[in-house]
């Protein structure tokens, strides 16, 4: 049997001391913690920033790192720095040697790329490689020239290719969540459809346990026809429902779940409760693909944003803000023909559903001014404009002479920078793709 | 009866940028196929104002779940919801 202790749901979110520690006296046979997602958005990658950062990340991996190399098992870190590229690796290098030198740890640790080069994306996109994922638009050769980075979403071969050199450490850029856990086992010769379907599991840690929490330990075992799994945590169990809801998480299909060497099909599987805290499950497929398929990633500046924030609680002015806001962003638009877009979200009315709103009665809104602009200084000036315009608008039937905005903070504006959105979410699928992620390894 | 006193899970989440996933797990078989015959098809297409939607039943686990595909990127200028976390919420009080 294999053991796998997925650390938690995500580096950076902490972890139970005491439940990592008791899941280590059940003969642990690697320790793996998933980095990176896309579900903050495109700024990590567009920006090069870590979204966990130095003290976050240093403060979940010292730790555990220390017991696995004391213990002498892997300890494989997926997408580092949140987006997986390579200066989000070179931030976590710097980490790893910290940890490494403060606690006088000596190990082998390798470090595989995953970022692309930007002229092989393009080769790739002119030979008609580049395809639409699930049916989002077709990207262009633009798209490509403006990304700041363009990552992928690797398999488990690289993983496999340096626990072979003899890495006890492994620290990757962008990695599928579930290639993290699943190369091991691989490595030992489990069933690649027990691996894959533990590790579509178990990377968001305790997700999938009652009391449920990305913050907690789970250990995954494989066995020869079926694996388990059990939260570190005794306060916590794996049900038969809990893991099979787990399963359904962040994909599109419930019976069908791509990875960049094949497909895991589901609608076999059975899921059974094997004692109170454990889940045994068996049943389903892994069909392997012949062509490695690699999910792209890219994201692009578009813009630097400024917003203020007020309070509206006068009631005439709540029946007619749709109007005002329309006009002043009409006139704004019209009086500053430069290139900026202007964005009014109203909260208590309709800014979390937008046109999916049902209802319709607000009796106080915190609006946003929200300004994306070619430049920082653009947007504060664009977006000062349209909150004073807001602050003495004068609606019909309003009595408020002196100003129509509660502000909380002063300054009402606040620069936030950068803003990037994503320009690549698409698949390549050609040969030898895997030449492209170089692994290095790196002593301590 | 309204869904979200049949549910055992009622959620929504991106699944990668440019989709949304909603799971819709009920509490036993009866409430599910009693769900089924008013969140159909046509109920998503109409809420979320789709030309098409991709929706399954998942009938080991009382689960009907519905993938369609954004009107904008996650975290993009116009998106309002990076996580895509509260799309379910118009589905809360639908009658079954």
């Amino acid at each position: 049997m294999i053991k796998a202790l997925s650390l938690m749901g995500q580096l950076g979110y902490g972890y139970h001391k005491d439940s990592f520690l008791s899941a280590l006296e059940e003969n642990i046979d690697f320790i793996g913690v998933d980095a990176g997602s896309i579900d903050s958005g495109p700024y990590f990658l567009g920006s090069g920033k870590m979204k966990a950062n130095y003290d976050a990340a240093r403060n979940d991996l010292e730790f555990p790192l220390k017991k696995a190399i004391e213990l002498d098992i892997p300890f494989i870190i997926g997408s580092a720095g949140y987006a997986g590229a390579d200066i989000h690796l070179e931030q976590m290098v710097n980490i790893m040697k910290d940890i490494a030198a403060d606690n006088k740890l000596h190990f082998k640790m390798a470090i595989i790329h995953s970022e692309f080069d930007k002229n092989y994306i393009k080769d790739e996109f002119l030979k008609g490689n580049i395809k639409s994922y699930e049916k989002n638009k077709e990207i262009n050769s633009d798209d490509i020239d403006k990304s700041t980075h363009i990552v992928g979403q690797i398999g488990a071969d690289k993983f496999i290719e340096s626990l072979k050199q003899g890495c006890n450490v492994i620290l990757s850029g962008r990695a599928t969540d579930a290639s993290v856990y699943a190369a091991y086992p691989l490595l030992m010769g489990c069933k690649p459809e027990l691996c894959w379907h533990m590790a579509k599991i178990i990377e968001c840690g305790a997700l999938c346990a009652k009391p449920a929490s990305p913050s907690d330990a789970l250990i995954g075992a494989i066995d020869d026809n079926c694996f388990y799994l059990k939260p570190a945590d005794k306060q916590r169990k794996c049900t038969a429902e809990s893991a099979m809801a787990h399963s359904l998480y962040e994909n599109i299909n419930p019976f069908i779940i791509e990875e960049p060497d094949g497909t895991l099909i589901l609608d076999g599987a059975e899921y059974e409760q094997f004692d109170e805290r454990t889940v045994k499950i068996s049943g389903a497929k892994w069909i392997e693909r012949k062509k490695t398929t690699i999910k792209l990633e890219g994201a692009k500046l578009t813009g630097f944003r400024t917003i203020a924030i007020a309070g509206i609680r006068n009631p005439l002015m709540i029946e007619q803000i749709d109007d005002i806001t329309k006009k002043i962003k009409e006139e704004t638009i019209k009086s500053y023909d430069d290139n900026f877009k202007i964005n009014f979200r109203l909260y208590g009315k309709n800014g979390v559903l937008n046109d999916m709103e049902f209802l319709n009665n607000p009796y106080e809104i915190g609006i946003i001014i929200d300004v994306v602009a070619n430049n920082q200084t653009l947007a504060h000036k664009i977006c000062s404009i349209a909150k004073s315009n807001l602050q003495h608008y004068d609606y019909k039937g309003r009595t408020a002479t002196g100003a129509n905005l509660a502000f909380p903070y002063s300054p009402a504006e606040f620069d936030l920078g950068e803003v990037y959105e994503f320009s690549i979410y698409h698949i390549l699928e050609t040969d030898n793709v895997n030449d492209n992620f170089k692994v290095e390894t790196i002593e301590f | 009866m309204k869904l979200q006193d049949a549910v055992l899970v009622l959620r929504s989440k991106n699944a990668g940028v440019w989709h949304i996933t909603i799971d819709i797990i009920f509490k036993n078989r009866e409430l599910y196929e009693r769900g089924q015959k008013k969140l159909d098809e046509r109920l998503f297409l109409k809420i979320y104002n789709k030309k098409s939607v991709e929706y399954f039943k998942c009938d080991n686990i009382n689960t009907i779940k519905v993938s369609f595909l954004r009107d904008s990127a996650a975290g993009s200028i116009n998106d309002s919801d990076c996580l895509g976390a509260l799309f379910y919420i118009p589905l809360l009080d639908i009658d079954i």
